[in-house]
């Protein structure tokens, strides 16, 4: 009680509070620019707090991390590209929704659902952090890679209008994670001898020429609807606050469920926000009664996408703080700052340094009202962006994509690459593959190359995946997920044959 | 548009999705090849490799199986209309191709220009090109023009200590 206190007193201070505040803001419009992720923002905060007591530190990157998870919401929803790699599921249904004149109540539903993940994220946190962590240390690479195979089965319930192109989308995905060195031995493939490729192809390049580069040349289709200077969204800039909030209250299942699956698949080390929001929304999806009208602008789908993606940040620092394993780069990043100002992370750090880690908590909370109420107060200038007519936005936010992009690595390489994927991001949009599952292939095929050479160089024995028991759980689920996905599919395509949508079409 | 034919246009992009099968097809078999030359250490059971055949191998399934889907659902009259088809769709779309002529153009003479002038060229002559031309729009293309060059490069460059490309002239 005593560190609780203590760590109470650090926060509630005016100062912290003003730099929490600033932090926030600084998450919410870098996330908000595509190609900035919430871990450059807070690798950019880092230096800042050197100045500062240690919690007031963590206090500020916390907020920047919290507000960070909710930004990527406001590029996701408005302009249906998302702001990180933890938004890519927001697209799905907030696009559409603001697409259809709601700007306002995508925007607001994402907000609280973010809010409510947060909270519930930090509740788990404070009861769960010791037997979590403890769970999550004792997986090998086995349960990794049957995880990853679990987590591959989510790409049925992306694939789109055609389930070929789907798992076509997602091969190709998992195909460009073969580029470059492999993680194991660092032997050279596929880089036909061209410089750039022998590191890989970065993985926020991918995203952002797949999905930001495709989407903006898609908007400019139409040569009549740019040149009449519509807007990107048309639609009412009404965030309707408390009727969404009851909205988003009305989901208590939906959002529960999403906020866990955010806090199991933050504790893994590992994982993050960008596998959590896909699958809370995959499950989501599953649970739902409207399946069939998830894509089209449900409102079930951005709760559990940013319930999902904002529950990883409390999830995140349950490794962290029971074991002194950062669960995500973003962790690595709090945890060197702990280490600059002296303070040792291990499992000693709750009995060393209580009052800290109590004030972790106590700032979680903090940093997601203060998030609240910055997106409340802000989110009727953002919504301006609805405004703006397509001969604007395109050109700016590509040059914010080349800004993006260059800035992660500081290559002009990189610049290249681009436009290479941005223009085999839209042929692949205008032949009608769905770009989630690639997306997805793409994050998850390191992590299953990894483990499962891992398990094999550790013990020869294959059948090991099936005989430990938490491999075969996840390998069970993998297996019911699919049987699941080929009896709902079957069962979509005798209902209604849905038309294709394709722009060759 | 004039003349549109929805129905044609939808066999010819059944054509254009065949098409697509195919090329990933040839390309999952040729890299299905080049990665059984990637060679094994002896400490370990799966090679650098192998992950990537189990892919190539699963594509090369996948494609084949979507060929012959595609092949039963086109009608022999699409593959004639086909080359028609695909001018007339990249005709409607003509801004697209002028967009990602736009921003390759951009991209390649960030090194000589340096970000500033090549974004400040880019963002100018693209919204003048997709605009509906008034003085007042031109003149809101030309602000816009110069906050999102000189000033974003400002604000990288002050603020966060991240220097975009200078150029060499």
């Amino acid at each position: 009680m005593t560190d609780f206190m203590t760590g109470a007193a650090q926060i509630f201070t005016l100062a912290t509070l003003a730099y929490m505040l600033a932090g926030s803001v600084a998450g919410i419009v870098a996330a908000a620019i595509p190609g900035f992720t919430v871990t450059m923002a807070i690798v950019l905060t880092l230096p800042l707090t050197f100045t500062m007591e240690p919690l007031q530190g963590i206090a500020v990157m916390l907020s920047v991390y919290v507000g960070g998870y909710t930004g990527g919401l406001i590029s996701a929803a408005l302009l249906g590209i998302p702001g990180t790699p933890s938004s890519v599921a927001t697209t799905f249904d907030a696009f559409p929704m603001a697409r259809n004149g709601e700007p306002g109540r995508a925007l607001s539903i994402g907000v609280w659902a973010s809010f409510f993940g947060t909270v519930i994220s930090t509740i788990v946190l404070i009861f769960a952090a010791p037997p979590l962590a403890l769970f999550a240390v004792r997986l090998g690479p086995w349960e990794y890679f049957s995880l990853i195979v679990f987590a591959l089965t989510i790409v049925a319930s992306l694939v789109g209008t055609s389930a070929m192109r789907g798992i076509l989308a997602g091969l190709i995905g998992l195909a460009i994670s073969t580029v470059g060195t492999d993680p194991i031995m660092g032997r050279p493939r596929f880089d036909f001898g061209i410089e750039m490729l022998q590191a890989g192809l970065p993985f926020l390049v991918v995203l952002i020429g797949i999905f930001a580069i495709s989407q903006l040349v898609s908007e400019v289709e139409n040569a009549d609807s740019v040149r009449s200077g519509n807007a990107l969204v048309t639609g009412a800039i009404d965030f309707q606050t408390w009727t969404v909030m009851k909205e988003v209250l009305m989901r208590p299942v939906n959002l529960l469920r999403s906020s866990i699956v955010g806090v199991l698949i933050g504790a893994l080390p590992g994982a993050g926000g960008s596998i959590a929001n896909l699958v809370a929304y995959d499950q989501a999806k599953r649970g739902s009664k409207n399946s069939d009208k998830f894509g089209t602008g449900e409102p079930d789908g951005i709760v559990a996408s940013e319930a999902g993606n904002s529950a990883t940040a409390g999830g995140g620092l349950i490794p962290l703080i029971g074991l002194g394993i950062p669960g995500s780069a973003v962790d690595a990043i709090l945890m060197a700052s702990l280490m600059v100002h002296g303070v040792s992370v291990g499992p000693r750090l709750i009995m060393d340094h209580g009052d800290l880690v109590y004030g972790m908590f106590i700032a979680m909370v903090v940093a997601s009202f203060m998030m609240l109420i910055v997106s409340i107060c802000s989110m009727r200038m953002f919504l301006r962006v609805t405004e703006v007519p397509k001969w604007l936005i395109v050109p700016v936010v590509m040059t914010c994509c080349v800004v993006g992009t260059f800035a992660l690595n500081n290559r002009v390489t990189d610049l290249y690459l681009l436009i290479f994927i941005g223009i085999t991001g839209y042929t692949l949009r205008a032949l009608g593959y769905a770009l989630a599952p690639l997306v997805l292939g793409v994050i998850l095929g390191p992590i299953a190359e990894t483990n499962l050479r891992r398990a094999l160089m550790t013990d020869e024995d294959p059948t090991l995946f099936f005989t430990r028991p938490i491999s075969l759980i996840f390998l069970i689920a993998a297996f019911v997920s699919i049987v699941w996905a080929i009896r709902s599919h079957l069962k979509n395509r005798t209902s209604t044959e849905r038309p294709s949508h394709a722009p060759t079409s | 548009m004039n003349g549109h034919d929805p129905m044609k246009a939808q066999e010819a992009g059944l054509v254009a999705r065949l098409l697509s099968y195919v090329f990933l097809l040839l390309a999952s078999i040729a890299l299905f090849i080049s990665a059984s030359g990637i060679a094994t250490s002896r400490f370990e059971k799966l090679g650098a490799g192998a992950f990537p055949k189990i892919i190539f191998g699963a594509m090369a399934i996948v494609s084949a199986i979507a060929i012959i889907d595609a092949l039963r659902q086109i009608p022999r009259h699409a593959y004639g209309d086909f080359a028609a088809q695909a001018v007339a769709w990249a005709k409607r779309c003509y801004l697209v191709f002028v967009c990602l002529g736009a921003l390759t153009a951009y991209l390649l003479v960030i090194p000589v220009l340096g970000f500033s002038i090549a974004s400040l060229i880019f963002l100018f002559v693209l919204q003048v090109i997709l605009m509906p031309r008034t003085p007042k729009s031109i003149a809101l293309a030309a602000v816009v023009a110069v906050v999102f060059s000189f000033g974003l490069n400002w604000l990288f460059a002050e603020v966060f200590t991240v220097f975009l490309p200078r150029g060499v002239l």
